[in-house]
């Protein structure tokens, strides 16, 4: 089950009395390679090593990265089920918290129907349990209302993709190749702070001289050092694609023949794009002409450019438009499918990328198959032993599933290791929402803001106590190894899922012994579909460093450059995007005049479960912050320290101001990974994409007062 | 050891990556040695990395009276030596780096001491094994010397010339610690 493996002529520091386990970080989607150290004796986590030899990192870790073992044995785990009698959460056994699942989750469906139970998974677990969530609550629960947090994080990315390049793979290129790049257009990503061990790549391609441009309304780390900086106010990305785009056409720098070869819209595009002047463009987004004419002229004269975004752009209510226009640049430049140029978007959580493809998602199904396709729905039955009619119909996606709980269709929610309570928009909607299940289960290993919520709390493991695969934010299958076994009573959850499948009388679907036959039974369930993973074996990716999807058979190489020779499209061609302009869902106003923006800190994860429970990165940031312009600070008498009352149409929160010049006068920047009284997403705005039904963190109107 | 320490200021992202590294070595107590800090956060997020020089002739250990502070035969400048360190201070106040820390519960002085378990079987420190923006860097002498030749050599293929105001650009952003 573990081992220590190490390529010849890697020198790593072995401690006496340790073994060194390889795996990877639990964190974000760039999956750093790292060793944990395990006392032989105790089989306690005792820390880290750097993995010098895992191509993607090279041993690098951000903060997080570093101490993520220290939540491995944390004193604030979870050891048994809890059940809350009279408000208060007490202990129990495996067998009395599963007879209460079973005994309401079966009075629940019925009173009110197979779909009044609902499932709501996240992605930072391995793709064996993220399929497993899809199939848990299509076939062991019977109810349609299943979906995850990655509407949250990357579903407009997701159906960008799809609309424009036809299969939805986050990057078109393997990360080592970012070396040889000569632009990156990067918009929307704090890559310094969000995915930093990105950034050597990136300072790899400097060094021979290319250039970055990076769109962003703040002056982020990774700003800081770009040829030019875009400031741009938030929501208008749109508005600069189009705006980029005209002067590609206008200046002559599309790649003629690639594009009439490869692609459709030609026409379209240029049309839609004639009205974005650099003039108009610098109108609707703030950013100066000349930036915009520079930016442009380094792009287009690139040989080999990389376009690259993440949530800035995608957590929109235009976010699959965004995604789709950025990705249109990269197609008129003719980038796509070769040698160190594409496209790609950062993926936030740990396994984003797998764990949107496998049937998570309310209209999916395992390999991105969809489930209204009945050609689809009949092979996953097949594979699932189920007969096709008893498959559930599409659900809705995450926040929607909200509003069926407040119309009193969803009565109860099983939460999978997702924190919605914070990372949710609009706070206050959902824990109304949360109050009105009759019943509500979470299987967490910290007893989360979501977790206080429930009726039954379930301990799960760590990614550390359980095994299995990941799929980073190349495209890349990797290997999470089971490093100690779990803590207390803590099950892992594709045990659960198991158990309350027994309960369900479905526990002849889950027949799995261990994780290797979860993963035998996902392969073929992937197999012919887009992301097909049938070809991918976990001793491939040892042998390997991994293998890109999609590798439909064992001999295949698998696929580290996508859209070689054809897009994933009916027709093999890609859709460049001819998009109008549309303003935001709330745009400043009289009342609520400034705009407010959220995004991640270095320093934590999501909604900090896991990260505000580990000292070091408590230290250097203990709690949320409002950044602001000294001009804007200036107008309402502030100080650097001063604390501010922000007011959106949603609700409210009191918060320290932050100074600084890196950042529009009219924006405001709140990080987004505390609960409760410190959450700004009670503040955020629950507008939602029309594809993707992601809603706009990123944009919400607000009006401040200082606080005397 | 011909490695050396390879500090590019201007690369550093400020992710304190190095900070939480520097607690996972095996001597350190799950104290940090490093410093990592922000230029004028009200003008832009420059941050910087600082950790000890490892001086030639150490200004901390010629100040310490009690003579704790030794240094390796590989020229590692180490924490002062439990036994005969009196919690004086005169390191922190004598480093021109402002490197050495002070314990007043153990009423004892630590400091980078380069992860000398590390360093000395040539296995790089933590701090620049994980920084993920090669801030910090452990390499060859060789290679360190080539890098601070490297900005002028880009300046020169950009077809730039040093001006009366911006002189100061064209100087290798560099800090060398040197131990042979």
């Amino acid at each position: 089950m573990t081992q220590f493996v190490v390529k010849p002529g890697t020198k790593n520091l072995q401690h006496r009395g340790e073994k060194l386990i390889t795996t990877h970080c639990c964190y974000c989607g760039m999956q750093c390679g790292m060793h944990i150290r395990v006392n032989e004796k105790s089989g306690k986590v005792v820390g880290v090593e750097p993995r010098y030899d895992w191509p993607v990192t090279m041993g690098k870790m951000c903060p997080k990265g570093v101490t993520a073992y220290q939540t491995v044995d944390h004193e604030e785990r979870i050891k048994k089920p809890l059940i809350k009698k009279n408000g208060q959460f007490v202990e129990s056994t495996w067998e009395e918290a599963l007879d209460l699942i079973e005994k309401n989750y079966k009075k629940l469906q019925a009173e009110h129907g197979q779909n009044a139970l609902s499932v709501f998974g996240g992605v930072s677990m391995t793709n064996e349990k993220c399929y497993l969530v899809g199939k848990y609550a299509r076939v062991a629960l019977g109810t349609r209302f299943v979906d995850y947090n990655g509407r949250f994080c990357m579903s407009s990315a997701a159906g960008g993709f799809m609309k424009t390049l036809g299969i939805d793979r986050g990057s078109t290129l393997p990360w080592p190749e970012l070396e040889h790049t000569d632009c990156f257009f990067m918009a929307g990503s704090n890559t310094a702070e969000c995915h930093p061990t990105t950034i050597q790549w990136l300072w790899r391609a400097r060094d021979k001289g290319a250039k970055m441009i990076v769109a962003d309304p703040r002056e982020t780390p990774t700003a800081r050092i770009a040829d030019v900086h875009l400031d741009l106010k938030s929501g208008t990305d749109s508005a600069l694609a189009n705006g980029i785009m005209h002067i590609l056409v206008s200046e002559g720098y599309v790649d003629e023949k690639y594009v009439n070869e490869r692609c459709n819209n030609y026409e379209e595009l240029q049309r839609s794009v004639k009205e974005f002047t650099p003039e108009r463009t610098a109108q609707i987004t703030g950013v100066s002409v000349d930036k915009i004419v520079k930016a442009a002229h380094i792009f287009g004269r690139s040989p080999r450019s990389v376009v690259m975004f993440a949530r800035g752009v995608e957590q929109q209510m235009k976010g699959v438009d965004n995604v789709s226009l950025y990705t249109s640049m990269a197609l008129l430049r003719g980038q796509i499918g070769k040698f160190a140029s594409g496209v790609a978007t950062f993926t936030g959580q740990g396994n984003g990328q797998g764990g949107r493809e496998h049937g998570q998602k309310a209209d999916a199904l395992p390999g991105y198959r969809k489930i209204d396709n009945p050609e689809h729905v009949k092979y996953v039955s097949s594979v699932w032993g189920i007969k096709p009619e008893d498959m559930p119909k599409a659900g809705v996606s995450a926040y929607e599933m909200f509003d069926e709980i407040q119309r009193g269709n969803i009565r109860s929610m099983h939460v999978i290791c997702s924190n919605p309570a914070v990372s949710a928009p609009n706070n206050n909607y959902i824990w109304d929402s949360f109050k009105k299940l009759d019943f509500m289960v979470v299987s967490d290993f910290f007893l989360s803001e979501t977790a206080e919520f429930a009726d039954v709390v379930l301990p799960t493991t760590t990614w550390a106590e359980d095994e299995g695969t990941t799929t980073n934010l190349e495209g890349r299958v990797i290997r999470i190894r089971k490093v100690k076994e779990p803590i207390g009573e803590a099950k892992t959850d594709w045990e659960i899922m198991q158990l309350i499948a027994e309960r369900m009388g479905k526990g002849e679907f889950f027949p799995y012994k261990n994780v290797p036959e979860i993963y035998e039974e996902f392969r073929l369930a992937s197999k012919g579909g887009k992301a097909d993973y049938y070809g991918i074996t976990y001793d491939r990716i040892e042998k390997e460093d991994g293998v890109f999807w999609p590798c439909p058979s064992e001999d295949h190489p698998g696929t580290p450059t996508m859209f070689r020779d054809s897009f994933g499209t009916p027709d093999g061609k890609a859709n460049l995007a001819a998009v109008a302009w549309q303003e935001p869902g709330e745009v400043p106003s009289k009342e609520f005049p400034h705009t407010l923006t959220t995004g991640r800190v270095v320093f934590h994860y999501l909604s900090g479960t896991q990260t505000r429970r580990t000292p070091f990165l408590m230290e250097q940031c203990p709690e949320p912050y409002a950044e602001m312009h000294p001009e804007l600070a200036s107008r309402y008498a502030l100080q650097d320290g001063d604390f501010i009352h922000l007011e959106t149409k949603r609700g409210e929160m009191e918060v320290k101001v932050r100074i600084t010049k890196a950042i529009r006068e009219d924006h405001l920047f709140i990080p987004y990974h505390w609960g409760k009284e410190l959450s700004v997403n009670k503040l955020t705005s629950p507008a939602l994409d029309p594809t993707s039904r992601m809603p706009e963190f990123k944009v919400a109107a607000v009006k401040i007062k200082k606080v005397l | 050891m011909r490695k050396v320490m390879y500090l590019e200021f201007e690369r550093c992202i400020g992710c304190r990556a190095c900070q939480a590294a520097c607690r996972e070595c095996g001597g350190h107590d799950a104290k940090e040695r490093n410093y990592v800090e922000y230029v004028d956060f009200f003008e832009n997020r420059q941050t910087y990395p600082m950790l000890c020089m490892q001086c030639k002739d150490p200004a901390c250990a010629k100040v310490c009276p009690a003579n704790a502070i030794q240094i390796t035969e590989e020229g590692v400048v180490l924490s002062a030596m439990e036994d005969k360190c009196i919690g004086c201070r005169n390191c922190t106040f004598g480093c021109p780096f402002g490197i050495p820390k002070f314990d007043f519960e153990e009423n004892k002085m630590y400091k980078c001491d380069m992860c000398y378990d590390r360093t000395k079987h040539e296995i790089a420190p933590m701090c620049a094994s994980v920084c993920p923006s090669d801030a910090i860097r452990f390499i060859d002498h060789d290679e360190m010397m080539e890098l601070r030749r490297r900005r002028t050599q880009m300046n020169l293929i950009e077809g730039k010339k040093p001006s009366e105001n911006d002189k100061w650009e064209y100087v290798p952003e560099f800090f060398g610690v040197y131990s042979d």
